[in-house]
């Protein structure tokens, strides 16, 4: 039988699971963290860079956005104190908080975050005033505030070469590209000092190192491939909900109705149970949904299981079938499996997939860290890596959400696999930390226990 | 250009009008007296009936409903009768799925702002969907309590802002007046009926921003003015026409210990920028000008002299007698609080208790000796404890909690009940 749960309540508890102590945050320490990414920048309008979750969670320790969504997706101020917007959600307005400093001492103006906004976001037209900015777009953006808590549209104060300010409670004490990244409390943060003296984090740490940098206590907090974390015994472990998309996206727009049958063949033949069950070994959900149940609450509208009778009907109306290429990142191990295990379903639909990790594609298998719990947002963001952008909503109800991500998926240019939660283990003395409903590892609040004597 | 924070997204609900609405939410009302969304779960029973109905067209079906909500099995119950006989009353007739000319597979999900009902509907070899969804209702408000055990715990409030200390100023004989401190203001509630209502909001001055871990203490003082203790902020409440609030920047002493003794005022000195006592206290404890930094302190009144018990930042237990200072690894959490008692000794001492679960206890302490001995089961509450201060009576406790569930703080008062 299945259990009858809340699922939101089972994701969003997990956020303030290891928030709850008896006994008081104490101060001091440094906090040593290990990751596999190994970005090269630390300015959070650098596309260049590959989005994961290490990168936001650092993003969120240096830099704050205007508005911050809480767990369940809501807005809330934080450089911001208010904002409203026009009726045909065209033009917004939101006021900045007074007294505000980057980390290099210069005041946080309007005209500071109206440059940094518009770095990021040239279509949009903004306009600096006594203490607010007003941000004008051609078209209607009922997203805005969703939209201001991206990473991406954190408060930047880029001074020469790749110097970069913030106003988080961390600031960047020493920099060295790819490999290590030391953080300094800030002294002055407009949310109070944070508990932690100096967070280290190491950068481009294979996973097996991870484990047994945390076994040795090199590290004390590390993340983990989801099918890990029940090995970790003597850390805590802790999920965020399923919040890492993995995608099959193709290079371009279907070439014909023959195409488009062999692309919903290739959906029908994929086993998700099988991978979600053996490959990741029960973690993470297998959705044939873009957006995360949890997020959406319409999962059970989007079958996930495999149907291969259908997927070779469908192939025997197509006249040929070309062999595709299928691109994946050889650095990541569950790529390479999962890659693997497509080819081997296309196969018994009659379909020829090639993995490969250089030259031309036909196709890639991505993993996209949705970026902020907002669903709209997430959709939008999505839909443009996946070459199809969906115009603004008029109306924000599920049911649009709904009919949107079916318009994405009936352009065909992507096929989604799984959602996949971002899990970490920390030593037991590591407290007040918890993973975000964005899978960022959280550790604004978080403090170390110190050895009882 | 409005001012509004920020305009939730609206809901596209169909209403309907008519005698069978009335019916069904007097009937889910009379039956289910706790069932507050009866109406919007009506709704979108009505909604999710009639676009099934548009889908199948009248005949017979084959209904499955799983629930992977939060509703309870009440609500789902009431909820699959009511479309049951929405779909009914639209000529969809619910059979066996072996006679049935289609199959409709009803989901009850949500997401953290709706409760989303989903129809995945299979026509012969046709398959489509349909679904409808309502905005989740905030939790109800606090559930009232009677513990029947020793310690125990009364409700006061509850605000999403952290709540830093809640007094109660008026009790007839419930409490009926009482002020809130948060970080920006005074509060002050007075009952009216069964509900309170805010009479005065007094806003908290500051120039430099508050440490993470804020906390504060409201104080009665002598004159009933209220005396403010925030991190390097003091406040007093003065009554010229109207009550207002001074705030200064201040490093003065907080006092501590039993506050509603005031022939033996005891005060130390709170770091600005932190969230515990330097250890400087002020007057001497006997040859102690300084004691550990510490978290929480109370005194234990003895023959001739005062034990004081400081919950140090080292995570020991600091006995000091003016004399010597013994500390003692207590596994207790942060906050201790004294009460007067006519249980044990007169004097109980409340701790917060470590636990292995994520809930959070406040267990009574007898200290005969030296050695604490529990005299009252552990009280669970179901949010971590962020605040536990004597109340101005001494023969009370006030605990703040943050509930897990809702995110808002929650404060009780605490009582000692000698019945056991």
């Amino acid at each position: 039988m299945r259990l009858i749960v809340c699922k939101w309540f089972v994701a969003s508890s997990l956020l303030f699971s290891l928030a709850t102590a008896q006994t008081r945050p104490q101060y001091g320490g440094t906090l040593r963290v290990a990751t596999s990414a190994a970005f090269t920048s630390l300015d959070p309008a650098d596309r260049t860079q590959v989005d994961s979750f290490a990168r936001n969670s650092v993003t969120a320790l240096i830099f704050d956005t205007l508005i911050r969504l809480d767990s369940s997706g809501r807005p809330q101020p934080s450089l911001a104190i208010s904002w409203g917007g026009s009726r045909d959600s065209k033009r917004w307005n939101l006021r900045i908080r007074s007294g505000l400093v980057f980390h290099d001492g210069s005041a946080v103006t309007p005209e500071a975050v109206a440059a940094s906004l518009r770095l990021v976001n040239q279509a949009w037209n903004v306009l600096a005033e006594l203490d607010s900015v007003t941000i004008q777009s051609d078209s209607p953006v009922p997203t805005m505030p969703a939209m201001l808590a991206l990473p991406g549209n954190a408060i930047v104060k880029r001074g020469s070469g790749q110097s970069v300010s913030g106003t988080g409670p961390f600031r960047v004490s020493d920099w060295q590209p790819g490999k290590m990244l030391t953080l300094a409390a800030n002294e002055d943060c407009w949310r109070g000092r944070p508990y932690l003296d100096t967070i280290e984090v190491n950068l481009g740490m294979p996973a097996r190192d991870e484990v047994a940098a945390i076994d040795t206590e090199r590290s004390t907090l590390i993340q983990l491939p989801g099918e890990m974390a029940k090995r970790m015994s003597g850390h805590t472990a802790v999920s965020s909900p399923a919040i890492e998309l993995v995608a099959i996206i193709f290079a371009r727009d279907p070439q014909g109705q023959d195409e488009m049958t062999r692309r919903d063949a290739l959906a029908l033949s994929l086993d998700r149970a099988s991978i979600h069950n053996v490959l990741l070994q029960g973690a993470g959900d297998a959705q044939s949904s873009i957006l995360p149940d949890w997020m959406t609450g319409y999962g059970a509208l989007f079958p996930s299981q495999a149907d291969l009778p259908r997927a070779k009907r469908l192939m025997q109306q197509v006249a040929s079938s070309p062999a595709w290429t299928l691109k994946y990142d050889p650095a990541d191990t569950l790529l390479r499996l999962l890659a693997e295990r497509i080819a081997l379903n296309a196969k018994d639909a009659g379909l020829v997939i090639t993995p490969v990790t250089v030259g031309p594609f036909d196709a890639r298998l991505v993993r996209v860290v949705l970026p902020v719990a907002d669903a709209w947002v997430d959709l939008a963001w999505i839909s443009e890596i996946a070459g199809t952008p969906i115009s603004p909503a008029t109306e924000m109800s599920v049911e649009q959400l709904y009919a949107a991500e079916q318009r994405v998926l009936a352009a065909k240019r992507i096929i989604p696999l799984l959602h996949l939660p971002a899990v970490y283990a920390a030593t037991k003395s590591l407290r007040g930390w918890s993973a975000g409903a964005t899978g960022t590892w959280q550790i604004a609040d978080a403090w170390q226990e110190p050895s009882v004597p | 250009m409005t001012e509004a924070i920020y305009n939730a997204p609206s809901l596209r609900i169909i209403t309907f009008q008519g005698r069978q609405r009335l019916v069904t939410c007097l009937v889910s009302l009379l039956f289910f007296p706790g069932f507050l969304r009866a109406d919007d779960l009506f709704n979108s029973e009505q909604e999710l009936a009639h676009k099934i109905a548009a889908i199948t067209g009248p005949g017979a079906v084959a209904l499955t409903i799983e629930n992977q909500s939060s509703l309870t099995p009440r609500e789902v119950d009431s909820v699959s009768s009511g479309l049951r006989a929405t779909l009914e009353s639209l000529s969809v007739h619910i059979v066996a799925a072996e006679r049935a000319a289609a199959t409709v597979s009803v989901t009850l999900s949500e997401n953290p702002q709706f409760y989303v009902w989903t129809a995945a509907i299979k026509v012969g070899t046709d398959t489509s969907a349909t679904l409808t969804s309502t905005r989740r209702p905030e939790r109800a408000g606090m559930k009232s309590d009677a513990f029947p055990m020793t310690l125990r715990k009364t409700p006061l409030w509850e605000q999403t802002d952290r709540i830093l200390d809640v007094k109660v100023l008026q009790e007839k004989p419930a409490p009926f007046e009482i002020a809130v401190l948060d970080s920006e203001a005074v509060t002050f509630y007075m009952q009216h009926g069964s509900q309170w209502a805010m009479e005065q909001k007094l806003l908290i001055f500051h120039t430099r921003p508050w440490p993470r871990d804020l906390r504060g203490r409201l104080l009665v003082a002598r004159d009933r003015t209220l005396d403010v203790y925030l991190p390097g902020v003091r406040c007093e409440t003065k009554k010229q026409t109207l009550l207002t609030l001074d705030c200064r920047n201040s490093d003065d002493p907080w006092p501590i210990g039993d506050v509603s003794d005031a022939t033996s005022p005891q005060s130390a000195f709170y770091t600005a920028k932190r969230n515990f006592f330097t250890g400087d206290v002020t007057p001497h404890i006997g040859k102690f000008a300084t004691v550990p930094k510490f978290y929480s302190a109370v005194a234990m009144p003895r023959t001739g002299y005062v034990l004081w018990l400081f919950s140090g930042t080292d995570g020991l237990l600091h006995l000091v007698d003016g004399l010597s200072d013994q500390p003692r690894k207590q596994g207790w959490g942060s906050d201790i609080a004294v009460i007067r008692s006519a249980c044990g000794s007169g004097w109980l001492l409340l701790a917060t208790v470590d636990s292995a679960t994520v809930s959070n206890f406040v267990r009574a302490y007898d200290l005969p000796d030296r050695e604490p001995i529990a005299v009252s089961p552990p009280l669970e509450f179901e949010g971590a404890v962020t605040a536990l201060w004597p109340a101005s009576d001494g023969q009370s406790a006030m605990v703040v909690t943050l509930d897990r569930e809702t995110g808002k703080y929650e404060a009780y008062r605490l009582q000692v009940v000698c019945s056991q």
